[in-house]
């Protein structure tokens, strides 16, 4: 682990942006953000006529500038800690033990990757471009909030975003092995979960003793359980709509974990209701699609889901496999004697082992991922696959050819998207993802 | 039974009229800024040819970039799947269809029954189609329907990027300044097209039997450097710039079918 020197005095990468400059810009991109979170929300209130009563918690932690920005702001003044994160590699159950806040701080603004210009080249991914203009303009209240940011260095792009954002933030890189199915890479990885536990308890000023972090290991646990019921619900004839289910499933990383498994199982049995009802969320002959890649942020990058469950003919998500969705709290933290190092490795085990991200590799290449998305096929009844990838996201685009032929092998028809943090593209997008849906519904009728 | 295909493409509207899976007459115009007012005039041509009126067609099927925008349409198709159709009508036996349009090339594989099954379209950028072709000309000084056999008197062919129209032709300026031959250059422009639209085909799986429509399939210059890419002969029909229309026509059979059952 290397701690980036936190020297506000010299920016090294950061331009000076005027205050007033500042100020213009972030209450324009805000105005903008508060619309499209607010038609996203109404479109997919219309989108499931018989949405779940539940679902309206969600509709209001999903505003980024609402409700749970005041909440952590008054934790704040009663002196808690907010810990950022840019990867679900960091151990969210060591913050949780130090009783500071977790909270995710990518950014899904399309109008800052654009700022984000001004720093680095076009041609890196937008998600870095447009997190780097996010702090620029101090957008994001979760990252402005943050006290210290957790940086996995997975990609080139998080990488190097760790350095640029250390110009104004104390930032604690975690370094990831890429090869992960060695006894020595879990070693080491391990070392790095203890040495984060340090810096954490340095900032918080909060010791980590078996107590509070064997509660903490339990709050996901019990989070963990609430996420799986949910997508259990999605096995079936749909009673939830993917984007539904992507908001829920992503509100995790920035809403309390407790209230959040409380409104998830409350969900949850409203849907099991939904189930015996048979009240359908659309037809159940809606072909069923997956998607994988790139991660997709709320609030702007929702594009693709809308094209998806908008579409002519619609489609319905059932099950995805992104960092940003069904990856977040897929695998919950196995431990047996609950002793200190025994939860630590098993917090390590989770974060690293279970993951399926493309910044690994191994001798059989990242045959993780493969697994997990022919399982899911399989499991879900998935009838195709959206392949979404990102201008500049080399790992997610270098994979796509062994997937695809992982797919193939189980005649699971494959789409490769690419596509940038922009809305201009939006018609393109559609021609192609409704040519997908519509051969999913030809393969069907026949 | 009548039944229409509207084709709705970035540069031109295309019609097919069609009766009883046989096709009657064809129509097209420029979509200019006004594309539902281009199909209407396209379409009272095609049936004016053959002596019908808009209320003697049983069903319309809009395909195109601007399908949302066609008139009378009763449904809509994607472009891919309007190829499909339109590729399995035309050669049977051919299971992988190339579409070269003026903004956008596409490849779409079939199965046995016509249906599509997968597909790839081209990068954003138009490098792979047929406004290439035509800031090309522009560059060479030629008109657009000249730099196709002027490309077939090369001898070889000077290597450009075809990753970007513009980077293209900073590419092509460069020949130029190189004092390379127009001939030379020329073939360059289609070998480099050719190169991307191949490897699209690699991704997607190469079939011997292969057909090329749209706009782009009139070129020569396309051709030859296509086939030499491919090693095989494409198959062309006689009017590969209605293909749309024809397989949004014969979507329309099928489904005017359907509705009847």
């Amino acid at each position: 682990m290397r701690k980036v020197k936190n020297d506000k005095t010299e920016k090294k990468f950061m331009p000076e942006i005027p205050r007033k400059e500042m100020d213009e810009l972030r209450n324009s991109v805000k105005a903008a953000s508060e619309k499209v979170i607010a038609e996203n929300i109404e479109r997919m209130k219309t989108a499931d006529p018989n949405r779940s009563e539940a679902m309206k918690y969600f509709d209001e932690i999903a505003n980024l500038f609402g409700q749970r920005q005041k909440e952590i702001e008054a934790e704040k003044e009663k002196g808690k800690k907010v810990i950022g994160y840019m990867c679900l590699f960091a151990p969210t159950e060591l913050i949780l033990a130090a009783d500071a806040i977790p909270v995710r701080v990518n950014s899904g603004w399309y109008d800052t990757s654009k700022l984000g210009d001004r720093v680095v080249p076009v041609e890196v991914c937008p998600v870095i471009r447009s997190t780097i203009g996010a702090k620029m303009i101090e957008l994001s209240p979760f990252l402005e909030q943050s006290d210290a940011l957790i940086s996995v260095l997975t990609c080139d792009g998080m990488t190097k975003l760790s350095e640029i954002l250390s110009d104004t933030k104390t930032v604690w890189g975690m370094n990831v092995p890429r090869i992960k199915d060695s006894e020595h890479s879990l070693r080491f990885w391990n070392d790095e979960i203890r040495l984060m536990k340090t810096q954490i308890e340095g900032l918080t000023g909060n010791k980590i003793n078996r107590k509070n972090l064997k509660e903490a290991i339990e709050i996901t646990q019990r989070a963990t359980k609430a996420f799986r019921r949910l997508q259990d619900l999605r096995k079936g004839p749909p009673v939830i709509m993917g984007r539904d289910a992507m908001l829920v499933n992503q509100a995790y990383s920035w809403d309390d974990k407790k209230r959040w498994t409380e409104k998830t199982e409350t969900l949850c049995d409203e849907l099991e209701k939904r189930v015996q009802s048979k009240k359908w969320a659309c037809p159940p002959d809606t072909p069923r699609v997956m998607l994988t890649g790139t991660p997709m942020f709320w609030p702007d990058n929702w594009k693709l889901p809308t094209l998806v469950e908008e579409g002519n003919p619609k489609g319905i998500i059932v099950a995805d496999e992104l960092c940003s969705g069904e990856r977040i709290l897929n695998d919950p933290v196995g431990v047996d004697e609950w002793s200190m190092d025994d939860m630590l490795n098993a917090i390590g085990d989770r974060h690293l082992m279970a993951s399926t991200c493309p910044c690994f590799t191994s001798k059989d290449g990242n045959e993780d991922r493969i697994n997990w998305l022919v399982n899911k096929v399989k499991e879900v009844d998935v009838q195709g696959v959206i392949y979404y990838v990102v201008r500049g996201c080399m790992l997610y685009a270098m994979e796509y050819t062994k997937i695809k032929k992982a797919l193939d092998k189980i005649n699971i028809p494959v789409y490769y998207l690419d596509t940038e943090y922009t809305r201009e593209d939006v018609g393109q997008m559609k021609t192609r993802v409704e040519a997908f849906l519509e051969m999913l519904t030809a393969r069907v009728d026949f | 039974m009548i039944t229409v295909g509207m084709d709705l493409g970035t540069q031109r509207v295309k019609v097919v009229t069609l009766k009883d899976n046989v096709v009657l007459s064809r129509e097209q115009a420029f979509s200019g800024f006004d594309p539902t007012k281009a199909v209407e005039q396209a379409l009272e041509e095609a049936l004016k040819k053959v002596n019908l009126k808009t209320s003697d067609v049983a069903y319309f099927v809009a395909t195109g970039s601007a399908m949302d925008m066609a008139p009378h349409a009763n449904s809509t198709v994607s472009m891919m799947g309007a190829d499909a159709k339109a590729g399995f009508y035309l050669f049977p036996k051919a299971r992988t269809i190339i579409d070269v349009g003026a903004e956008e090339a596409r490849a779409i594989k079939c199965d046995g029954r016509g249906i599509m099954v997968d597909f790839i379209v081209n990068e954003r950028c138009a490098a792979g189609a047929g406004t290439f072709i035509e800031a090309m000309a522009r560059a060479l000084e030629v008109k657009l329907d000249e730099i196709g056999p002027l490309s077939l008197k090369a001898e070889r062919a000077s290597p450009i990027n075809a990753s970007c129209v513009i980077f293209g032709e900073s590419d092509v300026v460069s020949l130029i300044h190189r004092q390379e031959s127009k001939p030379e250059i020329a073939r360059a422009v289609f070998d480099a097209m050719a190169d991307r639209i191949s490897s699209m085909i690699h991704r997607l799986g190469v079939n011997p039997e292969v057909i090329l429509v749209g706009g782009v399939a009139r070129d020569v210059g396309f051709i030859a450097s296509l086939n030499r890419k491919l090693g095989v002969d494409v198959l062309i029909p006689e009017y590969p710039e209605f293909a749309g229309a024809l397989g949004a026509a014969l979507t329309a059979a099928s489904r005017a079918k359907e509705g009847q059952k």
